[in-house]
């Protein structure tokens, strides 16, 4: 799970670099074609020409003003993105605490449920804790009687309830 | 739980690639092409480009690339040296506040240099290919026929020798900046590496590709 949010972050972050690199190599170009339109502009008189070049300029530059705007929004978008993912997950975590302490989960079955929240099967939990599978569907068992459904689906259905607020307008 | 592993990143690739950028070219024209070669010329325009970019993006960038977030305050870095002495860490979310003189030297020196540049050299002389890598970084026919003219200056009359002054004004401080430029790159340097000493790899690699 954390993985794939990671790796959302990282294509996020490469398709911002690209947009940067883009913006660089316009500035460049501009540098260089102002340069040449400058000279033209000053020693020569109003023509077709000095217009054009005086159109292409004004392109550029504002082609460069409302991509380096773009790339500023992306990046601020991103650094807020993350900084909310960091809330939301200091906030699932405290949830999770909260609610494994009033159901009376113990140690053991507090992780359980952590492991199979986070998506993992009866298998996986049992080869990460290095015990029997039996142990593990025990355990499940008990975390469902406990919390008071009937299924996995039902469990992590008790936190979305509490995280997600349905507005009504 | 684990702490988020996803840190704010403090410089974002416009900033990371102008930096590296300008490293680039101050590395080209001080070691690797002549004084006032076709090359030379090139890489100052590409150099231009780049801190006009990079000043643009102080005023419109994110927050931490923003001239806002580090004013030059001569204050805040009394301040913070005095934080430095007391072994205090501050987390800064851009430049410290001494990094930020720093940064405002920096920016200071290369506008001189290009400014004194650009106005020795005017705009980019046009190449005709194909063309011997050569020609194209050694003082080409174009500074010598400026020294000529220096030399005709002296001989010749007020008027031409006024133009021959200036433009040795021009390269004097063009030289004078750079030298400056030595010594700021020389004191940045140093700045990082205590830095990193300081508070740890983070200030290191902030300013590398995928660094936070």
């Amino acid at each position: 799970m954390k993985d794939r949010a990671i790796s959302n972050i990282r294509r996020g972050d490469r398709h911002i670099t690209t947009v940067a690199v883009i913006v660089v190599i316009q500035a460049i170009a501009a540098a260089f074609f102002l340069a040449d339109a400058v000279v033209d502009i000053s020693t020569g008189e109003l023509s077709l020409h000095i217009f054009t070049e005086m159109l292409i300029a004004f392109a550029l530059l504002a082609g460069i003003g409302l991509g380096a705007w773009q790339t500023a929004q992306m990046i601020e978008q991103a650094r807020h993105d993350a900084d909310a993912l960091a809330v939301a997950r200091g906030a699932a975590s405290q949830l999770m605490d909260l609610r494994f302490r009033q159901w009376g989960l113990t140690d053991a079955e507090a992780e359980v449920a952590l492991f199979s929240l986070k998506g993992f099967e009866v298998a996986e939990i049992a080869r990460l804790r290095n015990v029997a599978e039996g142990t593990v569907r025990a355990q499940l068992t008990s975390i469902y009687a406990k919390s008071g459904v009937s299924s996995r689906h039902a469990l992590l259905s008790l936190f979305f309830e509490d995280l997600i607020e349905i507005e009504h307008h | 739980m684990e702490a988020p592993e996803v840190q704010t990143r403090r410089w974002d690739p416009i900033v990371k690639i102008t930096h590296w950028g300008i490293v680039g070219v101050v590395i080209c024209n001080a070691l690797l092409v002549g004084d006032g070669s076709i090359a030379h010329i090139y890489a100052g325009y590409l150099l231009a480009a780049l801190l006009a970019l990079r000043l643009a993006w102080g005023l419109i960038g994110p927050a931490s690339a923003r001239f806002r977030s580090f004013p030059p305050s001569p204050m805040r870095a009394i301040k913070h040296i005095g934080d430095i002495l007391a072994g205090r860490k501050e987390e800064h979310s851009s430049h410290n506040p001494l990094g930020a003189l720093m940064v405002y030297a920096v920016w200071t020196c290369l506008s001189v240099i290009v400014a004194t540049g650009v106005a020795m050299s005017g705009p980019p002389p046009s190449v005709e290919f194909p063309i011997s890598t050569s020609i194209l970084v050694s003082r080409d026919e174009h500074g010598e026929e400026e020294e000529g003219q220096h030399e005709e200056g002296e001989r010749g009359h007020g008027g031409e020798s006024g133009v021959g002054e200036s433009e040795e004004a021009l390269e004097e401080l063009h030289e004078a900046a750079v030298n400056l430029l030595y010594l700021l790159v020389f004191l940045h340097i140093a700045g990082v590496a205590f830095e990193a000493a300081r508070s740890g790899r983070r200030t290191l690699t902030a300013m590398l590709p995928g660094g936070k």
